[in-house]
């Protein structure tokens, strides 16, 4: 069985759909600049944001124009409609012409969702009772909901919050949820609107050019934040063939439904930093080499690499260092387009997908813009192409806390795909729960005052749960970490949103930002354990546990992991607790941590 | 410079939420990183903002943070000579 592209939708600085982006890469427009939509007094750094106010996006999208959308659900959605449309589905009021008794699934990776909301009503929030809705909404297992309503989507709804790889480890759950038959059609991608909230956060850091980004220039100073959002229709091919009486690639160049072929894929995480990158890029190589093997392919058969390439000084060459070590001699062309888009975070995976099935269908390579000067020991970049067959590309995407995916893309079936076929048994092997923080300095057992200095009372109890339920299972490192959560990091978050506020965006604390990504605590975990393997997080309210262990029960029982650590976490603050009280409804508690140790029978 | 060492070493503890550490613990001269307090770059990033805020200095690239942030004795030497607050 293969999974097929069959649709695509992209919306981001250089376009508002695939032919404007397709012009711009062709012609070498970045589209990054000075700062028009978000309202930050941060004017100095450019940004990649889409070219449109959330009043126009809602018009093309035929939704009230005073109710506050976060630009995360209306890209989103403009993206899906794009998507469905090439797939040949048709928009039919409240649903889409051929999505009929199929089971439909949208998987979207957000980080941020709703925080363009959040941020702008923060204040009023505290008191303006007729705002009780929105902290809800803009939890980013809402945002994946609202891009299906405001699609006119019938779908069920699933959210990765991964930081920056969040939208390929999406195109990656969907090809899992297919070749299994959990699905039938899947809209996969991700969506993130620039926000103060990150725009300054990844300012603490330090690691924001205030020149035009320069992925892999020696004298590249940061990345620009950008903004986004792209999905695929995946489909098997199987399904396809029996269906519209379509088959192959051929079709596909005149008009057919095929657009590529997903060869395979990995997920890995690098367990070094939660903000850096290993010296020789450990997780990138592992990641490329897992989506390399899945696909039965070489090195060199590789024509194209759309490199995660961010622009920032960590990244550009430990990424070059796992280039240089997956393709060695046959180092093939490689080029980051956040040159032209920014850096779109947890979209970015599936906006670079959407620009490789472009250069793919249309036979170029998107050159990297502003690159002059090669780092010393580090690869050299296409400036671009025309005139080339692209029949297989692989897409890196890597995030905070070192998790690190790679795509690959092929223009033909390969026969040669060999996943896991193994139907394993599953069983629960331990279970932890930590839901008070009393117990919260019980974690000096497992982790030192120093290391645990930064940690929130949700990280804290994360822990513990974690470590008191792998030390119940006998058990070091598991082969996966996967976490569930509603909320996130709100402690820490609410503290940089008031450190925002009260310091007017200036010098704000990076240890905050540091940890407010969903997968802080995956990450984290395999940081102080070496887990080198998969390492997802959930985020769909309070599905978001199921979907967890159901993907760690499919991981055991297709063979991928003899064993999963599973963390359900979240918590409140006085903040978010006054919105229970003031609507009427239950005190989420102060914290909550639940882990469980799966594996193989 | 004891007044200043001192003080900078409380802003330190609490910056970087060094909870069981007093200013006392802290070697004047002993690598704040690797080997020493064993800080990493984040730190180094808070101590960024530590300059700023406190004594308005500005350092553009954390890069340059390395030498200056060498011991306690080092941050006080660079701040007694940069200081415009």
């Amino acid at each position: 069985m293969e999974i097929a592209i069959t649709g695509a939708g992209i919306i981001c600085a250089i376009g508002n759909d695939k032919q404007q982006v397709l012009e711009s890469l062709r012609k070498g427009e970045s589209g990054i600049g000075t700062m028009k939509y978000l309202s930050s007094k941060h004017l100095e750094l450019p940004v990649g944001e889409v070219k449109l106010s959330n009043a126009e996006m809602a018009a093309m999208l035929s939704l009230d124009a005073d109710y506050p959308h976060s630009r995360t659900s209306l890209m989103g959605a403009i993206a899906v409609r794009q998507a469905l449309a090439q797939a040949g589905f048709s928009p039919d009021g409240t649903h889409w012409k051929g999505l009929e008794g199929k089971k439909v699934v949208l998987i979207s990776g957000t980080t941020v969702g709703g925080m363009d909301i959040t941020e702008q009503y923060f204040e009023r929030m505290k008191t303006d009772d007729s705002l009780l809705y929105l902290p809800q909404s803009n939890e980013c297992g809402k945002s994946t909901v609202e891009i299906a309503q405001m699609s006119g989507l019938q779908a069920e709804c699933c959210t990765i919050s991964t930081a920056c790889s969040s939208a390929l480890n999406s195109i990656m759950l969907g090809c899992e949820m297919l070749r299994r038959g959990e699905a039938d059609v899947v809209i996969a991608g991700g969506s993130e609107a620039m926000s103060k909230f990150h725009l300054n956060g990844f300012n603490t850091l330090m690691i924001l050019d205030r020149e035009r980004c320069r992925p892999f220039d020696d004298t590249r100073a940061g990345l620009n934040l950008g903004e986004g959002a792209a999905f695929v229709v995946l489909r098997r091919d199987s399904d396809i063939g029996a269906e519209e009486g379509k088959n192959g690639v051929a079709e596909a160049l005149s008009g057919g439904n095929v657009l590529a072929y997903i060869g395979g894929y990995g997920n890995r995480c690098d367990a070094f930093h939660q903000t850096a990158t290993s010296e020789n890029g450990e997780g990138a190589f592992l990641a490329m080499t897992d989506a390399l093997n899945m696909a039965g392919l070489q090195a060199s058969d590789i024509q194209y690499v759309n490199a995660h390439g961010t622009g920032t000084p960590n990244n550009d060459i430990t990424e070059s260092r796992a280039l240089q070590r997956v393709f060695g001699e046959t180092m093939p062309a490689i080029s980051s387009t956040k040159s032209f888009t920014g850096h779109t975070t947890s979209a970015s995976g599936s906006i670079e997908t959407v620009i490789c099935l472009l250069a793919m269908q249309h036979g170029f390579i998107p050159g990297n813009l502003g690159w002059k000067h090669r780092i010393e020991g580090g690869i050299t970049p296409t400036l671009g192409s025309e005139g080339v067959q692209l029949n297989n590309v692989v897409c890196n995407s890597f995030g905070f806390g070192g998790n690190d995916s790679s795509l690959v893309l092929c223009a033909e079936k390969l026969h040669s795909f060999a996943g896991p076929s193994g139907n394993f048994g599953v069983k629960e092997k331990a279970r932890a729960v930590v839901d008070s923080v009393e117990e919260l300095p019980a974690l000096k057992e497992f982790v030192s005052p120093m290391e645990s200095r930064r940690m929130g009372k949700l990280m804290k109890a994360a822990h513990l749960s974690a470590f008191r339920a792998l030390q119940q299972a006998g058990i070091d490192c598991p082969d996966a970490i996967i976490t569930a959560t509603s909320r996130g990091m709100l402690e820490i978050s609410q503290q940089f949103l008031d450190d925002i506020v009260s310091n007017d965006e200036e010098l704000l604390k990076p240890t905050l930002f540091m940890q407010s990504t969903h997968n802080t605590v995956s990450s984290s975990i395999a940081i102080r354990r070496h887990c080198h393997g998969y390492n997802i997080t959930y985020s769909q309210g309070d599905q978001s546990l199921e979907w967890a262990l159901r993907d760690a029960r499919r991981l055991i029982s297709t063979g991928k992991a003899g064993n999963v650590l599973v963390v359900s976490f979240d918590e409140s603050t006085p903040y978010f607790e006054s919105f229970a009280r003031r609507a009427g409804e239950t005190l989420p508690p102060e914290v909550r941590a639940e882990s469980i140790v799966l594996e193989r029978m | 410079m004891e007044e200043l060492i001192y003080k900078l070493k409380e802003q330190i503890i609490d910056a970087l939420n060094l909870e069981e550490i007093t200013p006392e613990d802290i070697d004047d001269n002993a690598p704040l990183f690797g080997d020493g307090l064993g800080l990493d770059s984040i730190d180094a990033l808070e101590l960024i903002v530590i300059l700023d805020k406190h004594y308005g200095i500005k350092i553009a690239n954390p890069a340059d943070g390395k030498a200056i942030f060498s011991s306690v004795a080092a941050i006080a030497d660079y701040v007694s000579k940069n200081r415009s607050k």
